[in-house]
Parts: C-alpha cells; structure tokens; sequence
C-alpha cells in the first residue's frame, strides 16, 4: 500500500467511525442492569460455597488417609507407603468432591478426628491385655464410617 | 474513571469482592449493552447476552493476567455473541427438520429488528456479518488493529481491510 492509499484508508477509517459515535446505541434500562449486579452477586455467593465445600472435602479425605496409615501401622507395624497412599486417595470416588452435603461433611470429619486420636491413644499404650480389642472396635467402627461416606 | 481506579476495580474483582463486580457494570455495562444490541438489533436479547457475559466475567476473572482489559471483556462478549449464533445455526436447522409445529413454539426467538432500531441499524445490517463485527468490536472496545488481530488469530492487513471496507460501505450506505 503507497502512502496515499494509507492515507486514504485512515481517513475513510475515521469518517466511518464519525458515523458511528453519531448514532449512539440505545442504553440498557437501569433494571436490567440491577438484574445483571444480582446474578452476580449470586453467582459470587455460588462459587464460595463450591470452594468451601471442596475445602472441608480435602480435609475429610485427608483425614481419612491419615486414619488409615496409622491403622495398618498399628496392625502390621510399617506406615502405608507412598504407593499404597496413592491407592486410598485414587479409592475415593469423584462424586465425594462434589455432591456432599456440608453438615455431613462436619459430622464425617469431626467423627474421622475422634477416631485418629482414638487410634493414637491405643497406639501409645502399652496394651494391658484389651489393647488390640480397641484397635478391632476402632478398625470396625472406621469401616461403617466409610461406608456411610460413600453412600453419601 | 481513570485507568488506575479502573485497575482497582478489577483487583477488587479477582479477590471476589460483590462492590467491585457492580463497579465493573456500571463502567462496562452500557458499552457492552451497545455492542451486543447493534450486533442483534434486538433490546431483549442484548440484555440476555449481556446477564450471560458478567456471570461468565464472575468465573473467569481469575484467568485475566493483565493487558488491555477492554480487550478481554471484548474477546469475552465476542465470544458469547458467536456462541448464540452457534445456538440460533442448530435451532435454524432444528427447525429445518421438524417444521412448523416446532416453529410455531419457537417464536419468541429474536430475529431481525426490533420497532427501534435507527438509521444506523439498517445500515449495519447491509453489512456482511463478520465485517459488521469487527468494526463493532473495534469501536466499542477502542482496541487497536494490531489488538483485534492477536484476538482473532488473523492477519493484521486482514483485520484493517475487513474494517476499512465496511465503514466505507457504511458511509455509502448512510448517504
């Protein structure tokens, strides 16, 4: 393109955007753009919700492996190791992260936490005989536990 | 608004904060309005299109990393008129194949001009659709050439001749 042609092209460019600053779109009515600040607003307060969900979830499930390692090392005297870590994590289903309820996540968690201090009680004494029908009560209580929290 | 109390709003944004989002609407909103109703020719689509831009705004603010914002929240409105006229293809075609019992339930559909569209409007609708967007984008966005281009993956010179030929056939057209 020669300069005139540059030249020219700029300024067709410009008189045409003349034409458009003239004839100015119609505005939105004010009501729609409340509207628009409400459905953000919800969809500000969705999006927290999502997050603190998957918040309590990780922390449920992190909870849940810990309970677990400290189990098989009570039982078979070695922590779980980074592989069979792995699998329990890989174990729990996707649908956990997402569906759950918030109030059966705090009960789920709170009841998790029990059961790890309950297990590192059994853990550090030194059994005066019953010890190891504390760690069976614990291991089947766990499992009734996980099985709930699958079902959801 | 300056640029820097612009940059604050959007900081504001990014942290989830519902003050900041409703500033973003009174800075963006009318002009955004403007593009999508000189896109459609039509008051209650825009508005729709528009409710579906800052809700997508809400979940994407987190990817903008600086640059020219008015170039993003474009992109953005550009991208959700072509997925409404994606929508309105399969519902053309729908209609296609079913015929008029699924087109009789489906005419609250917006097409065409509402009662008040301007000059200006019929003129823009003279235009070949992809032409009547870029030159749509580049004035209400006030993104440079070199801008729209990156933003479409096109050439430059290509981006200049779409432009350039139809605000010239505009002013033909507007006499």
């Amino acid at each position: 393109m020669d300069e005139a042609a540059a030249r020219q092209t700029a300024e067709d460019i410009e008189k045409g955007e003349e034409i458009l600053g003239a004839y100015s779109a119609p505005q939105p009515d004010e009501r729609v753009l409340a509207e628009v600040k409400k459905n953000i607003v919800a969809a500000l307060r969705r999006r927290r919700t999502v997050v603190f969900q998957r918040r309590i979830l990780g922390a449920a499930v992190a909870a849940a492996i810990v309970v677990v390692s400290v189990l098989t090392m009570i039982r078979y005297g070695n922590p779980l190791n980074s592989h069979q870590t792995r699998m329990v994590a890989a174990s729990i289903p996707s649908r956990v992260w997402e569906g759950a309820d918030d109030a059966d996540v705090t009960i789920l968690t709170a009841e998790i936490e029990n059961i790890q201090s309950e297990l590192s009680g059994a853990q550090s004494e030194d059994t005066g005989g019953n010890g190891s029908n504390d760690v069976g009560d614990l291991e089947t209580e766990l499992i009734e536990i996980n099985g709930d929290m699958w079902k959801g | 608004m300056a640029q820097r109390d612009i940059d604050r709003v959007i900081i504001g944004c990014k942290k989830g904060d519902e003050a900041c989002f409703t500033q973003l609407v009174d800075i963006y909103g009318r002009r955004c309005f403007g593009y999508f109703y000189r896109l459609t020719s039509n008051r209650d689509l825009s508005d729709e299109l528009l409710s579906e831009l800052f809700v997508k705004l809400v979940e994407k603010i987190g990817t903008y990393r600086g640059g020219s914002f008015d170039g993003w929240i474009f992109t953005m409105a550009s991208n959700i008129f072509h997925d409404h006229l994606r929508f309105k293809q399969r519902q053309t075609r729908l209609l296609d194949e079913h015929g008029k019992r699924i087109k009789s339930q489906s005419s609250g559909v917006a097409s065409g001009y509402d009662g008040d569209a301007d000059k200006l409007q019929m003129a823009l609708g003279e235009l070949d659709s992809d032409v009547r967007e870029l030159v749509m984008m580049r004035f209400y966005s006030q993104m440079s050439f070199k801008e729209i281009a990156e933003s479409r993956r096109e050439p430059i010179g290509t981006i200049l001749s779409k432009v350039h030929r139809g605000l010239k056939r505009l002013r033909e057209l507007m006499g």
